[in-house]
Formats: C-alpha cells, sequence, structure tokens
C-alpha cells in the first residue's frame, strides 16, 4: 500500500507540472495581460507608454519559457509568488479562499447527502411507484435548473419573502445555509438516481433472494448488505463529487458573497492574475488527486479484495 | 468491523435525515423590520445610531489611496479627500486647499491649504505631508509616473508650490482632484488597512476585498457628519443587491440595471431613484483604412441613438459627441437619424439592393464588422445596430471578443469598433480628446488624422482660458464627427436607488468616485 501511495504522489508531481505548464502556456496565449487589465481597470485608457513600462515592471515583457521558468523556481522554493492585481500573497489569498471553498463544499455535500440517501433508498425499495416517479422526476428537474436560478429563487423566498434568512450573510452557519443548499440541490438530483440505480442494482443480485428466502428481515439485509456493497459505488460518486466541489462554484460565490476558491479563479482569470490562477491550478489539481486517492485506499478498507494497482 | 462502521456512519446520515424532515422546525428567527418593531413601552431608549449600509460592487484588497484605484474608492468610502473636488456641476472646487494661483510663466501653480484641514487623528494638515503625497502617488502609481518630474516644495505650513516641466493647464482636474491624490497621513502604521486620512469617515473594520465598515470622524475639521457610520457590503451581482434592497438589508446603491430600475420604479414609496447623466461613454469608431466616406456617412446617418437609449431602459442617455451636452465643451451636432440619405450615399458609390435586401457591388455584399466585447450593454448595442443596419441595406457581421484592448483596438482590424470608457474625467475636455483623437491615441489605427484637428489639440493642451478650452474642444469634436470617424451613441447615466430619506450619498454626482460626505444622511 505504501508503495502504491508513494506511486499515486510521484503521479501528483507530474501531474501538476504539466498542468502548470498548460495553464500557463494558455494564459500567455490569451489576448491582454495583468498590466492592460489592472491600469484600465476603471474604465479610463492609459497610453501605451505607461502599459509598456508596467508590462516590464511586472516581467510581462519577457519570453514565455522565462516567465514560466521563473515562476516555477519560485514555487519549488515554496514562493507561490503575490498577485498582479493587488500584491498581495498568492498563498495567502488561496488560503482565505479555501476555508470559505471547505465550508461550503462540505456544507453542501452533507446536505445533499442527507437528503439523496434515503430517499434513494425509498425510491429503490418503492421502485416503479408513484412516489418513485414523483421524486425521479424532480430529481430530473433538480438536476437541469441552472444554479443561478436556483440561487436567485432560494434567496428570493426565503431572504426577500419569508424573511428567514439574510440576502447579505456573513460567514456563519446561517450564512452558509442557502449557499449550500443552491449547491445542493442538483447534487440531490444526481445523487438520487445515481444511489438509486445502484441500490436497485445491489437488490437484484441472488444474494439478496438467497438471504430473504432464508428468512433474514429485509431491513437487515437492506443495511448490512446491500448498503455495504453499494458503498464502494456511492463512494466513488461522491469523491468525484469533492473533487469538484473543491475547484469553488463561481455564481453561487458571488451571488451569494461567499468569497471561495471559484470567485478567486474566475476574478484572476479576468483580470489576467497569473500567478494566482496558477496557484489555484496547483491547488485544486492536488486536492482531486488526492482525493482520489484516497477513495481509492477507501475502497480496499471497505472491500480488502479490491487492491489498488 | 468495518461494515458495523460503515452501516454506523450510513444509519447516521439516515437519521439525520429523518430528524430533519420529522421535526417541528424552530419558529423563524426573523428580525423585525424598522416598520415593524413595537412601540416602546420601556422608558425611551437612547438614540439608535445612524449607520447607513451600502452596497459596492468592487472591492479593494487595500485601503492605500494611491495605489492601483483604490482611491476610487477610499473617496466613496469618505475616508481620504483630495486638494481640489469636482462639484456636481462639474465645477472645480476647492477642498483640503483654499485656493490656487499659477505662476506668469504658467508653469509653477501655488497652492494655499485650508487652515482648518486636520486629520482624523487631530494632526493639522501641513504643506509638508501634502507634498509627500504627491511625490508618493509619483512614485508608487504607474499612470502618474509624470509626478515625479514636477518640483513640488512646500512653502511654509500651508504652501505649496507644484512646478510642471511644461505647461499643464489641467494640473488641478487632472491631478489635484484626481481620487488617487487623497490625503494620507503617511506617518501612520498601516497605510493599506487602516490609513488615517482627512474624510468625515474613519476606518472601523476592513476586510480587503470585502466588507468595509465605517465610523463618524468625530474631529472632522469642515463641519458635523450627521451619520454615525457607514458600512460598505461587497456585492457584485445585481440581482443580490436588488434582493437586498428588496429585504431592508441594505439602504442604497448605484449602477442600478435597467431590469432593477423597472422594479423599484413601482414602488416610488419604498425606493428613491435617481438617475442623472454621467460620464462613462458609448461610442464607435469607423475604420477609414477599410470603409469608404461615403459607406461611414451612411452608418453615422443610420445609428439611431435614440432608439438604442430606448431599449437600454434610461441606463443610457443618446450622445451626440463625447460629452454631456450641458457642458460648455459638450457643443457639438450630428445629422439627424435618414435612412433615405443613407442609402443615397451607398448608392453613391456604386451598390445597387440585391434580392436579399442588401446592398451589393461587383457581386460582394455590403459588410460591415462590428467588434464589440461583452461589458457596457455594447453587446446589447451591437444587436441592435446589425438590425439597424439591416434595415438600410448594411449587413452586419458581430464579432464578439472578451478584452478589446488586447484586440480590435490594438490590432485595428475591424470595421466598426464599440468601446465605452470614461471620457470627461473630471470637468475638463482634454483627457477624452487627447485619448480619442490624436495621432497617436489608441484610435489612431482607425485612421483619423487631421493636421488641423492635431494643432487645435495641442493648443487646447495648453491653453489655460476656460472659454477657450471649450471653444477648441467643440472645433476639435466636431471634426471628427464631420469626418464620419467617431460616432457617439450614449452617455451612461448614474442611476441610483435609496430608501427613503437616504440623502447625499452621492448620487447627485456625475461621477463614481464620489460617494459618501459629512452631508449624508438618513432617517
Amino acid at each position: 500500500m505504501k508503495k502504491y501511495i508513494g506511486k499515486r504522489l510521484l503521479h501528483l508531481v507530474g501531474i501538476l507540472i504539466a498542468l502548470s505548464f498548460l495553464t500557463f502556456l494558455l494564459m500567455y496565449l490569451a489576448p491582454g495581460d495583468a498590466a492592460t487589465k489592472k491600469l484600465n481597470a476603471q474604465g479610463i485608457a492609459v497610453s501605451q507608454e505607461v502599459l509598456e513600462q508596467v508590462r516590464t515592471e511586472m516581467g510581462l515583457d519577457r519570453p514565455f519559457l522565462v516567465q514560466y521558468g521563473d515562476w516555477a523556481l519560485k514555487v519549488l522554493r515554496g514562493d507561490l509568488g503575490n498577485s498582479y492585481k493587488d500584491g498581495v500573497s498568492v498563498a495567502a489569498k488561496l488560503g482565505k479562499a479555501l476555508g470559505y471553498t471547505v465550508e461550503l463544499a462540505f456544507g453542501s455535500l452533507l446536505l445533499s447527502l442527507v437528503i439523496a440517501l434515503p430517499l434513494a433508498i425509498l425510491t429503490a425499495l418503492k421502485q416503479d411507484s408513484l412516489l418513485d416517479y414523483l421524486l425521479r422526476f424532480l430529481s430530473f428537474i433538480g438536476n437541469s435548473l441552472p444554479n443561478f436560478l436556483i440561487s436567485v429563487l432560494l434567496m428570493y423566498f426565503f431572504c426577500v419573502k419569508a424573511r428567514l434568512l439574510p440576502v447579505v450573510a456573513e460567514r456563519s452557519l446561517k450564512g452558509l445555509l442557502l449557499p449550500s443548499a443552491a449547491l445542493s440541490i442538483p447534487m440531490i438530483g444526481r445523487f438520487l438516481r445515481q444511489f438509486r440505480a445502484e441500490i436497485l442494482e445491489q437488490m437484484s443480485r441472488s444474494y439478496v433472494s438467497g438471504a430473504a428466502s432464508r428468512g433474514v428481515k429485509r431491513r437487515y439485509i437492506l443495511y448490512r448488505n446491500v448498503l455495504h456493497n453499494a458503498s464502494i459505488t456511492i463512494l466513488t460518486i461522491v469523491g468525484l463529487q469533492i473533487g469538484t466541489l473543491m475547484g469553488g462554484s463561481v455564481v453561487i460565490e458571488t451571488i451569494f458573497r461567499w468569497p471561495g476558491l471559484g470567485k478567486l479563479a474566475m476574478d484572476a482569470i479576468t483580470a489576467r492574475d497569473y500567478p494566482v490562477i496558477q496557484g489555484f491550478v496547483l491547488l485544486t489539481a492536488s486536492f482531486y488527486v488526492l482525493v482520489n486517492l484516497l477513495t481509492d485506499i477507501a475502497y480496499h478498507w471497505i472491500d480488502p479484495r479490491v487492491r489498488p494497482e | 468491523m468495518k461494515a458495523r462502521v460503515l452501516s454506523i456512519v450510513l444509519a447516521l446520515v439516515l437519521l439525520l435525515s429523518l430528524a430533519g424532515c420529522g421535526s417541528k422546525a424552530p419558529a423563524p428567527t426573523q428580525a423585525p423590520s424598522a416598520q415593524e418593531q413595537p412601540a416602546a413601552e420601556a422608558p425611551a431608549a437612547p438614540a439608535e445610531p445612524k449607520i447607513l449600509r451600502l452596497a459596492e460592487s468592487f472591492a479593494y484588497a487595500s485601503l492605500d489611496a494611491h495605489k492601483d484605484w483604490n482611491g476610487w474608492y477610499t473617496s466613496i468610502y469618505g475616508l481620504t479627500e483630495t486638494l481640489f473636488k469636482v462639484g456636481d456641476d462639474l465645477s472645480v472646487e476647492p477642498l483640503l486647499a483654499d485656493k490656487a494661483e499659477t505662476s506668469e510663466d504658467g508653469l509653477t501653480w501655488t497652492i494655499t491649504l485650508d487652515p482648518n484641514a486636520a486629520f482624523s487623528n487631530g494632526k493639522a494638515l501641513t504643506a509638508e505631508m501634502v507634498v509627500r503625497n504627491l511625490q508618493r502617488v509619483g512614485e508608487v502609481n504607474a499612470r502618474f509616473a509624470d509626478v515625479k518630474d514636477y518640483v513640488i516644495t512646500a512653502v511654509d505650513e500651508r504652501t505649496l508650490t507644484i512646478t510642471t516641466p511644461v505647461l499643464y493647464p489641467t494640473l488641478i482636474t487632472d491631478k489635484l482632484t484626481n481620487s488617487a491624490f487623497g490625503i494620507m497621513d503617511l506617518d501612520c502604521e498601516d497605510l493599506d488597512n487602516a490609513p488615517v486620512c482627512t474624510g468625515p469617515f474613519q476606518v472601523k473594520t476592513f476586510e480587503p476585498e470585502g466588507t468595509v465598515e465605517m465610523a463618524k470622524n468625530e474631529n472632522y475639521w469642515n463641519g458635523e457628519v450627521k451619520l454615525d457610520g457607514v458600512i460598505f457590503y461587497y456585492m457584485n451581482d445585481d440581482e443580490s443587491k436588488l434582493m437586498a434592497m428588496q429585504s431592508g438589508e441594505i439602504d442604497g446603491y448605484s449602477s442600478v440595471t435597467a431590469a432593477a430600475k423597472e422594479i423599484y420604479s413601482l414602488e416610488p414609496d419604498r425606493y428613491v431613484l435617481t438617475v442623472i447623466p454621467g460620464t462613462r461613454l458609448q461610442f464607435y469608431v469607423l475604420n477609414q483604412n477599410r470603409l469608404s466616406a461615403n459607406v461611414r456617412k451612411a452608418i453615422d446617418l443610420t445609428v439611431d441613438n435614440d432608439a438604442i437609449a430606448a431599449f437600454l431602459g434610461g441606463t443610457v442617455s443618446p450622445a451626440v459627441g463625447p460629452f454631456g451636452a450641458s457642458a460648455p465643451y459638450g457643443q457639438v451636432t450630428k445629422p439627424a437619424v435618414d435612412a433615405d440619405a443613407a442609402r443615397a450615399a451607398i448608392e453613391a458609390d456604386g451598390y445597387a439592393l440585391n434580392a436579399d435586401g442588401y446592398y451589393e457591388k461587383d457581386g460582394q455584399v455590403l459588410t460591415v464588422e462590428i467588434c464589440f466585447y461583452y461589458a457596457r450593454s455594447l453587446d446589447t448595442i451591437a444587436l441592435l445596430l446589425e438590425q439597424q443596419f439591416k434595415a438600410v441595406g448594411i449587413k452586419a457581421v458581430l464579432t464578439g471578443v472578451e478584452d478589446a484592448d488586447s484586440t480590435y483596438r490594438v490590432t485595428g482590424e475591424y470595421d466598426m469598433a464599440l468601446y465605452c470608457m470614461i471620457a470627461d474625467q473630471a470637468g475638463d475636455p482634454y483627457f477624452g480628446i487627447n485619448a480619442l483623437f490624436r495621432q497617436n491615441s489608441n484610435w489612431a489605427l482607425g485612421g483619423f488624422h487631421s493636421d488641423e484637428c492635431e494643432a487645435l489639440i495641442n493648443e487646447l493642451e495648453s491653453e489655460p482660458d476656460a472659454d477657450r478650452r471649450a471653444e477648441l474642444a467643440n472645433q476639435i469634436v466636431q471634426m471628427a464627427i464631420d469626418d464620419d470617424a467617431f460616432g457617439f451613441i450614449g452617455l451612461f447615466n448614474k442611476t441610483s436607488v435609496a430608501a427613503p430619506g437616504v440623502v447625499n450619498i452621492g448620487e447627485n454626482s456625475p461621477f463614481d468616485f464620489y460617494g459618501v460626505s459629512a452631508e449624508s444622511d438618513m432617517p
């Protein structure tokens, strides 16, 4: 297992090098640079002379490989650099945004699991009933509604109409509720369908009918066998979702004033703030790989027959 | 064992969900609004502090007014003040300064400070501190690097001189009213997070790129501050601002969208809308290297600014020139929309209408590439122009980009380029004229050039007399209009909304960088 983990971590280094190079290249090739964005920020154009001077100061006039190499060397020394936009340390910016993103990711994940898992069991047990059709229909709707619409609708009903929650939410459990709910609704739709399909798959296996014919209680079969066997698939789905959630959600973070990684990345892309973009890519790629690694390890823990390769 | 742990985890998740479904929801903890609060039965409590809550679309990582665009916001927050300010009627008024005089050769300015001007810590404002501030702006802000070439000297406690290397009649409007030149106590320890300044408010709490809380400056040198504090929430989503206003969580904001304006206007008792002409200009440049004079003329005769402004729901006012029509330097004319005259101009170039209703010559359909970027309603304008062009027989091809400053503006690859900029920075036409019409300006690739125009711009650059400046500006702009080189579509209105009784939050200034003041008030 140790060898396996070491190998996966080594892969991570390769992934990070490739991703950071590719991102740097794409940003370099994209029209516009940090100097233009910074100086023209309020719609007041500056002269070409000033622009060139700032480009030189920022080192943006250097060849691509020199810029990338300079950045990479700093990273190897543990320095992610400073934001081109405002000079603040990239590590500090990522650290602050990461805290918000972790809270939102886990808040929404918990909410989704708490709702989707029991409903998936219920719909599987009552397959093809009216309730099953209704919940599957609702899951379609939840899954297909765009985030911004869900966010605005939630805000309208809970903040403007019912006045239960504030629009101007601060970082608190109360402030976390609506953004988590907005992020959860499509996730619940997806989870419900995927979990239900897996539970049904397990319930159709012969070990279930065998146990039932031996007089084992249905509830016991469900919790002891079906859910246990479905857990690897459930874990895979959840693991992949955690990786995605850690990238942040621009729309929800913007609407709910939740300054997480998604908004930070979007602002950095708009401002062509290369050091922040690169830092974001390194962080989220690492998360994705590590979450997948942990998921693989968990497979083995749940079912020792599954050996990580 | 593992199966048991897993089962427990799953069971817990189930239990949580059942608890959520089954338990009775607690009574809502809704905070009563001001109107709903019960009448006080207890002895009269002390008056509630007057804390205004406003939303801002941008937030910066530092309050150091001299760096980047931070000064724009420290000015809005009522934290920093400049030596002079631009009034609501575009006139320049002294603020921290008492007066300014120029030497006979026009190169040296003598600025006298207001004897009462002081920082919020009680320290008097001295000429020496102002000199340090002006010099620092030149050092830390690339946009004002030319300040490093000025000789700035403190003559005595209240007087300083600024000598520029060349004649610079717009020093006050360009620099000394500019929010980047906001005065700070440079001996203060933390200029980024808690600068000490002269404005009516001082920093209470500052969250970089987040909420900013200001408290009343008890030592304000220029009169009594009516509010006890102001909170600026960073909200850059229009829907969120609308709903925060509807739920009563904020008291006002500016840059109201057309959709939100319509909603607010339905309830005039709850929302006070203020719409005034602003200085942010939507315009187009016609590429003289790619379009003939007749086609350019036809385009100018086709573009219907009134129809565009009407479609944009009152967020812009139709423009004739780059500056507001009420300014003395905004007195220019343009031909009225005339589809027949437009068609005649195209036909004079040898074009004839084809079966599809488009003009065609030598098998080539008359096509105009309209380049635009996705901001400031330029994408909507491009679509409207496409329809207007179609009506007279011109085919439009739309090319949208994310960033004009790195694409069509610098490559010159456009027939018609749409752009938006602040043309009037501080009540003077030179900045806009220099940016638009100069031989080496940002738009020189559009091909507009006239020696006469260049000479007039040179004269404007050093002309001290305001009347003559206006006259020159009008001549220059009229030349560009008559040459069908530029078209000025609209000037964004500054649209603000506030709760009833909330006044003087910058809603009457055409500029975006003025916000709360000592006169700001709420019920």
